[in-house]
C-alpha cells in the first residue's frame, strides 16, 4: 500500500496548499477605512443606504452605473459607484454587502447583495 | 384572567398531531434500545421490530395530520398560518408541507422510515438486521426529536408543526389573542410566491429521498465497525448506494434546472451554499460506490469505503447545520432562517463523529478512555465555557484516535496494487473526488471558520471554484475514460496504451477540431496569461471529455458487444461526460449580447468591472442586440407577475428586419419578498437566448394619475432658426413678431408683445405651430405660453436678450410623454442541451446499474 500512502501525503499536501493560496488570494470583509488605505484590493464593505444623499441612476446615459452613497458599520458615509443596474427593491434593502474596491474618492463596486427584512420572516397575523 | 373560550378551534388535530410527535420519538428510542440488547440477547428483535414499525406508523400520522390540517386551513395552528393561505392553489399544498424547517425535517425523517422498513423486510433475519437497524433508529430517535419543541431549561429542542399560533413566542401577547373569535377572521400568511411553481413540487421531496438514502451506506459502515465484518455488506449496500447516486443526483440537476427555468441565476449552477451543500455529499457518495466496487471485486480499499460512507451521511447534516442554522448569513440567496436549532444540530453531527470513532477502537480500555474524555470535554464546556478551543481539541484528538485505531486494529492489505489495475485507477478518481470535495467544503465553510476563528474571510465568488474545479475534472475524465479498459489486479500496460490509443486520438482530433474556434481563434491571442491558461484549461476539458464519451461508447459496443444489463457504468459515465462537456461549453462560450453602447470604459479598474452589459430599452424603439434586433413592446399585469414583452427580430434575405419570436420576461412584484425577476427563454437545439429583466417600473397607476401634468420645465438659448428637441418632436424657432416697432413702443410707453412662432415637428413630420409670447407693459414681463395638445409640450417665451440677440424659451413636457423603459440582460448559452442529455443519460446509465446490481446480489442469495 506504499504508493497509497505517497498519493495520500500528496493530496493532503494539496489540499494544505489550496487553502494557503485561496487565503492569500481572499477578498475579506472591511469597513470603508481599511478600503482607503488599501486602493486596490478587493473587499466585501458591510453597511446600510445613506438615505441622506443622493441617488443616481440615469439608464438613458449608463444602465450598468448607480451611484449612492452608503454608511458602513463604523458610521462612515462613502459615495458608491456600482458599475451594474440599479437593483430591485434597492430602497427596501435593510444590509447592503459591496463587492469592490476605493477608486479615487469613491468605491466602486462590481457586485451587491442586499438582504431585504421582508425575507422569509414578515407578516404578523391580521384579522379582518 | 387568561380563561378565554376561544371559538371554532380544532385542538384536536394539534393533540392528535403532538401524540404521534411523542410517539415516534418514544418508539424510535424503544426500537433503538432494543435493537442494541438483541445484539446479544435476540430475545428483544420482535420487540425491536414492532417498535420501528410503530415508530414508522407515527411518522406517517405526523405527516398525514399536518397534511390534513393544511388543506382544511387550520390557521390556529401556527404551521398552517405562515405557509398557506385560503386563496392558494390546492396544487401547491404539497409546497406548503415541506416549505418550512419542520417540514422539510419531517420530509427527510418520512423518507427515512420508508427506507428503514424497505431495508428492514430486506435485512430481515440476516446478520446485518440488527446492527443496521440500530444505527437506522438511532438516527431516527435524533430526527424525531427534531420536532418536539420542547424547552429543557433554556435549551430549545426541535420546533414542532403543531404549535398553535396565539402560543407561538412572537405573536403570544398581540391584541387577536384576546379576542375569543379571532380564527373566524384570520387567513393564513400564504406560500410564497416564488415557490410555487412545479419544481417546488418535486425538487424537495427527490432531493430529501437522496439524503435519506444517504444513510443506507452509512448505517451499514457503522454496523461494520461494530460487529468487525468489513468485508461482507457491500454486496446489499451497493444497489442502494447507486439509488442514492442517481436521487441525489437527479435531486440536485432538478434544482439547477429550476435555478435556469426559474431564477436569475444568470446560469444552471451558482456555486451558491445551498447548493455545494448537497453536491459534497453526491460527491462523497460516488466516491464510496466506486471503492464499493473495488471491495467486491478485488478488495481493498476498505478503510477508505468505511470513511466515505460515514462522511457522506455526516455531511448531509453538516449541510443541514450549514443552511439551517443561519451561520452562512449574507453569504447564500437561500438562506433559511435560524430555528434556534444550532446547537442541537452541532451535536449531532459531533454525536455521530464520536459513535464512529468510539466503535472503531477495538480495545476497551482505550474505548473506555475516550468516551469519558470526550463527555468530560462536552461537561466543561458546558458548564464552564471555551467552546471552540474545546471543540477543536476534541476534532484533532479524534483524528488521532482514528488513524491510531486505523493502524492497530483495521485490516489491511498484504499486495499493493498494480499501477496499471482498474482498481488503482478507481482509487485514483474516488481520490480526485474527496479532494474536489474537500476543496468545496471549505469554500462553502468560509462563514463557519470566521465563526471559529474571529477571521473576516470573504466567500470565494463564481470564478474561483471554475478555476479550482477545472482541473480535477479534466483527470476524472481521464480516468473516466480509461479505467475500463484495464482488468482488476494486472493488465498489460503495451496493451492498454494500444487499446485507448485509438479513442485518444479521435477525441483529440475532434476536440481540437471544436476547440480552435470555441477557444483559440479569437479569444486567445489577446488573451493575458491567466486567461490564457484558462482557454488551455478548457480546451483539455473538453478533449479529455470527448475521451471519456468515446472511450465508453468503445467499451461498450466493442468489450461489451453493446449488451444492455452491463452497460449501466459506460452509459452513466457518458451521461456524467456530456453534461460536464456540456457545462463547459455553455459557461464558458456564454455570450452577453445585451452589451451597451455608453461607451464609460471602467476597464481600467479591473477585470471585474468591465461589465456594460445591461441594455436600456424605450418601449416602441428598436435596438440591435448581438444578432438580433429588439424592440420593447409593452407590459401587462397578471396577479402579482409584470410581463414585460420583448420582440426579437431578425433581418430576412432581404435585410430587413422581420419578427423572430418574442419573449416575456417577468418581474415578480411580491408583497412578501419584494420583487424578483424571472427569466424568459427561446430554446433552440443548439443554443438558448435568455432574457431577464434588471430594472423596470412596475406600476401603471402613475402614469395615469400624472396623465394631465407636466414635468420639469427646462430652459433653451437661441437664435430664430435654432432647433429644441423634445422627446417626441422637435421644435424649431421659426421667426419673431411684434405689435409694434421698437421707437413705437419707446414713444408710447403702451404694450409692446412679441410672438415666437415656433413650429413643432412630430416624428411623423406633422407640423403643429405654437405661439407662446412676450409681453412688456411699462417694464412689467409678462410671459403667455402656449401649449401644444397634441404633443403634450408647454412653451414658455419669457426673455430676450438685447445684447446678443438671442432669445430664451422654456419647454415641458407631459408627464405621459417620457415613454416606459426596462433594463435588460441577454445572454446565450450555447449547447447547454448536452448538458440537459448528459443529466439523462448518466440518469438511465444509474438505473441500468441497479437493476443489474440487484439482479447480481439476489443470484448471489440464491446460490
Amino acid at each position: 500500500m506504499k504508493k497509497l500512502h505517497i498519493l495520500g501525503i500528496l493530496i493532503i499536501a494539496l489540499a494544505i496548499g489550496v487553502i494557503f493560496i485561496s487565503l492569500k488570494n481572499t477578498s475579506t470583509y472591511a469597513d470603508f477605512s481599511e478600503a482607503i488605505s488599501n486602493p486596490d484590493k478587493e473587499y466585501h464593505v458591510v453597511g446600510k443606504l445613506d438615505k441622506t444623499q443622493p441617488q443616481i441612476y440615469d439608464p438613458k446615459v449608463n444602465p450598468d452605473e448607480f451611484l449612492f452613497s452608503m454608511i458602513d458599520n463604523k458610521g462612515v458615509s462613502k459615495q458608491v459607484v456600482l458599475h451594474k443596474s440599479r437593483p430591485q427593491d434597492f430602497e427596501k434593502s435593510e444590509q447592503i454587502v459591496l463587492i469592490g474596491k476605493m477608486s479615487g474618492s469613491n468605491f466602486h463596486a462590481n457586485d451587491i447583495l442586499m438582504k431585504c427584512p421582508s425575507k422569509y420572516n414578515s407578516g404578523k397575523p391580521e384579522l379582518n | 384572567m387568561n380563561e378565554v373560550q376561544y371559538i371554532g378551534e380544532r385542538l384536536w388535530a394539534g393533540h392528535l398531531g403532538n401524540g404521534f410527535v411523542v410517539l415516534s420519538f418514544v418508539s424510535a428510542l424503544f426500537a433503538c434500545l432494543a435493537f442494541y440488547l438483541s445484539y446479544k440477547q435476540p430475545a428483544y428483535l420482535k420487540l425491536a421490530r414492532l417498535a420501528f414499525s410503530v415508530h414508522g406508523l407515527s411518522v406517517v400520522g405526523i405527516a398525514a395530520t399536518l397534511f390534513l390540517m393544511l388543506f382544511n386551513h387550520y390557521f390556529e395552528y401556527q404551521y398552517v398560518w405562515q405557509h398557506s393561505n385560503t386563496e392558494m392553489d390546492m396544487k401547491y399544498i404539497l409546497s406548503c408541507f415541506w416549505e418550512g424547517q419542520e417540514g422539510s425535517f419531517l420530509l427527510w425523517t418520512f423518507w427515512n422510515v420508508v427506507l428503514g422498513m424497505i431495508l428492514k423486510r430486506q435485512l430481515k433475519d440476516g446478520m446485518w438486521e440488527v446492527p443496521v437497524m440500530t444505527v437506522f433508529a438511532l438516527v431516527q430517535v435524533f430526527l424525531a426529536s427534531m420536532l418536539l419543541g420542547i424547552y429543557i431549561g433554556d435549551y430549545k429542542i426541535g420546533s414542532n408543526p403543531f404549535l398553535l399560533l396565539r402560543e407561538h413566542p412572537e405573536y403570544h401577547d398581540l391584541p387577536f389573542v384576546k379576542m375569543p373569535n379571532y380564527l373566524a377572521k384570520l387567513n393564513g400568511r400564504g406560500l410564497n410566491p416564488l415557490l410555487m411553481n412545479y419544481w417546488m413540487t418535486i425538487h424537495p421531496p427527490t432531493l430529501f429521498l437522496g439524503f435519506a438514502s444517504t444513510l443506507i451506506p452509512f448505517a451499514f459502515a457503522i454496523a461494520a465497525f461494530w460487529n468487525g465484518q468489513y468485508t461482507k455488506w457491500q454486496a446489499v449496500a451497493l444497489p442502494w448506494t447507486y439509488f442514492g447516486v442517481l436521487v441525489l443526483g437527479v435531486g440536485i440537476l432538478m434544482g439547477g434546472a429550476w435555478a435556469y427555468e426559474a431564477l436569475n441565476f444568470g446560469g444552471f449552477w451558482a456555486w451558491d451554499p445551498v447548493e455545494n451543500a448537497s453536491l459534497v455529499p453526491w460527491l462523497v457518495l460516488v466516491a464510496a460506490a466506486h471503492t464499493m466496487i473495488i471491495n467486491k471485486n478485488k478488495g481493498g480499499s476498505l478503510f477508505t469505503t468505511h470513511f466515505l460512507s460515514i462522511a457522506s451521511f455526516l455531511l448531509v447534516l453538516y449541510s443541514t447545520f450549514l443552511t439551517r442554522s443561519g451561520v452562512l448569513g449574507s453569504a447564500s440567496v437561500h438562506a433559511f432562517t435560524d430555528l434556534g436549532m444550532t446547537g442541537q444540530l452541532v451535536l449531532y453531527v459531533l454525536t455521530f463523529i464520536f459513535i464512529s470513532v468510539a466503535l472503531l477502537v477495538k480495545d476497551s480500555l482505550f474505548r473506555v478512555t475516550y468516551v469519558v474524555v470526550s463527555f468530560l470535554l462536552l461537561f466543561f464546556s458546558v458548564i464552564y465555557g471555551y467552546k471552540k478551543i474545546v471543540l477543536m481539541a476534541w476534532i484533532i484528538s479524534s483524528t488521532v484516535i482514528t488513524i491510531i485505531s486505523y493502524y492497530k486494529y483495521f485490516p489491511k492489505e498484504k499486495e499493493e496494487e498494480e499501477l496499471f489495475s482498474r482498481e488503482f485507477w478507481m482509487f485514483l478518481g474516488a481520490l480526485v473526488l474527496i479532494l474536489s470535495s474537500l476543496i468545496i467544503t471549505y469554500f462553502t465553510s468560509i462563514p463557519v471558520i470566521n465563526k471559529l476563528f474571529n477571521t473576516d474571510y470573504a466567500p470565494p465568488k463564481v470564478p474561483v471554484y471554475n478555476t479550482w474545479m477545472v482541473p480535477f475534472v479534466i483527470i476524472l475524465m481521464v480516468l473516466i475514460g480509461a479505467s475500463q479498459f484495464l482488468k482488476y489486479k494486472k493488465t498489460e500496460p503495451k496493451k492498454f496504451f494500444k487499446r485507448i490509443s485509438y479513442t485518444f486520438i479521435l477525441a483529440l482530433f475532434f476536440g481540437l477540431v471544436c476547440s480552435i474556434p470555441l477557444y483559440f481563434m479569437n479569444d486567445f491571442s489577446q488573451a493575458n496569461g491567466q486567461r490564457k491558461w484558462e482557454l488551455v484549461s478548457y480546451s483539455l476539458l473538453f478533449i479529455t471529455g470527448l475521451f471519456a464519451v468515446f472511450a465508453n461508447i468503445d467499451y461498450w459496443v466493442m468489450i461489451l458487444k453493446g449488451r444492455v444489463s452491463k452497460s449501466g457504468s459506460a452509459i452513466a459515465h457518458i451521461g456524467f461526460a456530456l453534461l460536464l462537456i456540456g457545462a463547459l461549453i455553455s459557461t464558458s462560450k456564454k455570450s452577453v449580447i445585451s452589451r451597451n453602447t455608453s461607451n464609460k470604459d471602467v476597464s481600467a479598474l479591473g477585470e471585474d468591472f468591465d461589465a456594460q452589459e445591461s441594455l436600456l430599452l424605450t418601449q416602441g424603439d428598436t435596438l440591435p442586440m448581438g444578432p438580433y434586433l429588439v424592440t420593447y413592446t409593452g407590459k401587462r399585469r397578471k396577479g402579482i407577475d409584470v410581463y414585460f414583452n420583448i420582440d426579437y427580430l431578425k433581418p430576412d434575405p432581404k435585410g430587413k428586419p422581420a419578427f423572430d419570436f418574442s419573449l416575456e420576461a417577468h418581474v415578480q412584484d411580491n408583497p412578501r419578498m419584494g420583487s424578483a425577476a424571472d427569466p424568459a427563454t427561446r430554446h433552440y437545439l443548439n443554443r438558448d437566448v435568455y432574457t431577464f429583466i434588471t430594472s423596470a417600473i412596475l406600476s401603471f397607476d402613475t402614469a395615469a394619475a400624472k396623465k394631465n401634468a407636466f414635468g420639469s420645465a427646462k430652459n433653451y438659448i437661441g437664435h430664430v432658426g435654432d432647433t429644441i428637441f423634445s422627446s417626441n418632436a422637435f421644435v424649431i424657432i421659426d421667426s419673431l413678431r411684434t405689435n409694434l416697432s421698437k421707437a413705437e413702443y419707446e414713444k408710447n410707453d403702451s404694450l409692446l408683445e412679441v410672438t415666437a412662432v415656433l413650429r413643432c415637428i412630430n416624428t411623423q413630420s406633422k407640423t403643429f405651430i405654437a405661439y407662446p409670447k412676450f409681453i412688456i407693459k411699462k417694464n412689467v414681463v409678462i410671459p403667455m405660453e402656449d401649449i401644444v395638445d397634441e404633443l403634450g409640450l408647454k412653451l414658455v417665451f419669457w426673455k430676450i436678450n438685447p445684447d446678443d440677440g438671442t432669445i430664451e424659451i422654456t419647454m415641458s413636457e407631459k408627464l405621459s410623454n417620457t415613454r416606459d423603459f426596462i433594463v435588460i440582460k441577454a445572454f446565450v448559452f450555447p449547447w447547454i442541451n448536452v448538458l440537459w442529455l448528459g443529466c439523462l443519460t448518466m440518469a438511465i446509465g444509474t438505473i441500468i446499474a441497479i437493476v443489474e446490481r440487484m439482479r447480481k446480489f439476489r443470484m448471489q442469495k440464491s446460490t
